[in-house]
């Protein structure tokens, strides 16, 4: 293995890839998300979540408040799509046409 | 208390275990270490968390892809296999990837100087990438589970230690509550810490049963939906989904294991310190013979009191702090770790890092939350009673920012109090 720091497991998301992000322009948690791929693998952030946006603080010198999360959004953990499928609110395509 | 006797397949050999283990413990019990590859530079993957919210133990069983072995129980004759590897997990050629791009592979320059070569690297990327293939059988239209609904007066999501005691306050007080837990079985932290252990996790899940809490266990919350009849969670066990009404909300969902940042961080071997006591504390099972803790000085006690327990069980044990770490060694699985003053042979590295608080499902509340690293990332803001920022919603434990099993349960009990005056 060749020596990486990384962050998002998932994602094989390395510090020095959070380091470019930010060199190229991209500080807000949102756009490091988009330009880097971290926390968008199976865990959704749960392991990376925290130490990216420290890590970020580090690397722009922002204050941890400045950081906003992420937005979550379901599910929040990898769900076999059967369970979903006679819940009351699942769109039936059969109805169509 | 580890169950009966049953035997399992994994990756092709025969493997004694336990109906009560996960088929990560009996894996790592019995020698089984690489279960797949990343997905991008396709190094070796294997357990992290053991709490099932990392991806480092997604495996193929009987036929379904992407199950997390620490969640899945063994049962007699089940089949496991690794993932997102050719030919094998262990042994697996994409790996040359990691070295040719050893200096990291940016995905948004890959070939795009020519579009013939841009679209056969496409071809190839999307071979190589993705999570395992799909499942061996389609699942029948008549098997569809069925959906039940649950109207409570309060719901706790988290059976760890916070959320255990504030369940147990608000039923003695006289209201109807349910507590949803994602793990085999609830006790959270409390399995995996030494202070505490097995026995409390037990007898705080008993407790709570005694006061009248429905304990939905093996169920995971997957979202709120606000604009579904005044509010809903949906709750996702591995047979049914739930769907959640209730007047009041409790979080207490704790922290989830981290990793700390050194060089090769990720190579197999390398595990969350809260994993190795989980191991331990909960199955009886020594991770490693010789293993070196890492820990940053917030979780100093947390660290020296794995550190005794695991010497206890016959373990030559070494604490590194984590500016003493410079980096991992060994093919495969972790065989020792480098700093300064050399290297420290070793067969686990325990990683003792702040548990980053789980507030996500909260967040899809409207709770406001801060990042906070002292306490390990996005905590729920709370007022002293324990309320969030939204009406009727409320939050304890390490959720809140990390406290440990003792002083989590206290929390619990507290805020559950509140709740239950309110």
């Amino acid at each position: 293995m060749a020596g990486k720091i990384v962050l998002c497991r998932c994602e094989d998301v390395t510090l020095d890839d959070l380091a470019h992000s930010v060199s190229r322009g991209y500080r807000d948690i949102e756009e490091v998300k988009r330009y880097t791929g971290f926390g968008t693998g199976p865990c959704q952030g749960k392991e990376c979540l925290a130490l990216v946006a420290t890590e970020l603080c580090k690397l722009t010198g922002q204050p941890p408040g400045a950081i906003p999360p992420f937005t979550s959004r379901p599910p929040l953990a990898p769900t076999p799509l059967r369970l979903l499928a006679r819940d009351p609110g699942a769109h039936r395509f059969e109805d169509e046409d | 208390m580890r169950g009966e006797a049953v035997e399992i397949r994994i990756a092709d050999g025969n493997v004694r275990a336990f109906s009560d283990e996960s088929i990560a413990a009996a894996a790592l019990a019995t020698g089984t270490r690489v279960m797949s590859r990343s997905l991008k530079y396709h190094r070796p993957r294997t357990f992290f968390c053991l709490e099932g919210h990392c991806s480092g133990c997604l495996v193929r069983i009987g036929g379904v892809p992407n199950l997390r072995a620490c969640q899945s129980p063994c049962t007699q004759g089940a089949e496991v296999e690794g993932q997102n590897a050719f030919p094998s997990a262990e042994v697996d050629l994409l790996g040359a990837v990691d070295f040719v791009f050893s200096r990291g592979l940016d995905h948004h320059t890959l070939m795009t100087g020519s579009s013939v070569l841009n679209r056969l690297a496409n071809k190839v990327v999307r071979q190589l990438s993705g999570l395992g293939k799909l499942p061996s059988t389609a699942v029948r239209l008549d098997d569809l589970p069925e959906v039940q609904r649950y109207d409570v007066d309060v719901c706790v999501i988290g059976g760890g230690p916070a959320g255990l005691e504030a369940a147990g306050q608000v039923a003695r007080a006289g209201r109807s509550t349910v507590l949803v837990d994602d793990q085999l079985r609830p006790g959270g932290s409390m399995r995996a810490d030494p202070r505490t252990g097995r026995g409390a996790a037990e007898a705080t899940w008993r407790s709570a049963l005694a006061a009248g809490v429905a304990v939905l266990a093996r169920s995971t919350a997957i979202g709120f939906f606000p604009e579904d009849d005044g509010g809903v969670l949906a709750v996702a066990s591995p047979d049914r989904l739930y769907r959640i009404y209730a007047k009041s909300w409790i979080w207490a969902t704790g922290g989830y294991a981290a990793n700390l940042p050194f060089s090769d961080n990720d190579r197999p071997g390398v595990i969350a310190a809260r994993a190795v006591g989980r191991l331990l504390v909960d199955h009886g099972i020594l991770a490693g013979d010789r293993v070196c803790i890492v820990s940053v000085p917030a979780v100093a006690d947390d660290a020296a009191a794995l550190a005794s327990a695991l010497h206890l069980a016959g373990a030559d044990v070494t604490r590194v702090a984590l500016e003493q770490v410079s980096g991992t060694r060994g093919r495969g699985w972790t065989n020792a770790l480098d700093t300064p003053d050399g290297k420290i042979d070793c067969d686990i590295v325990a990683v003792a890092a702040i548990p980053a608080p789980a507030s996500e499902g909260a967040r899809q509340q409207g709770c406001r939350v801060v990042l906070d690293p002292p306490v390990g990332g996005f905590r729920i803001v709370v007022d002293d009673q324990g309320r969030t920022t939204v009406p009727g919603v409320w939050a304890c434990g390490d959720v809140c920012g990390y406290l440990g099993p003792a002083a989590a349960a206290a929390d619990g009990a507290r805020v559950g109090a509140n709740v239950a005056a309110s």
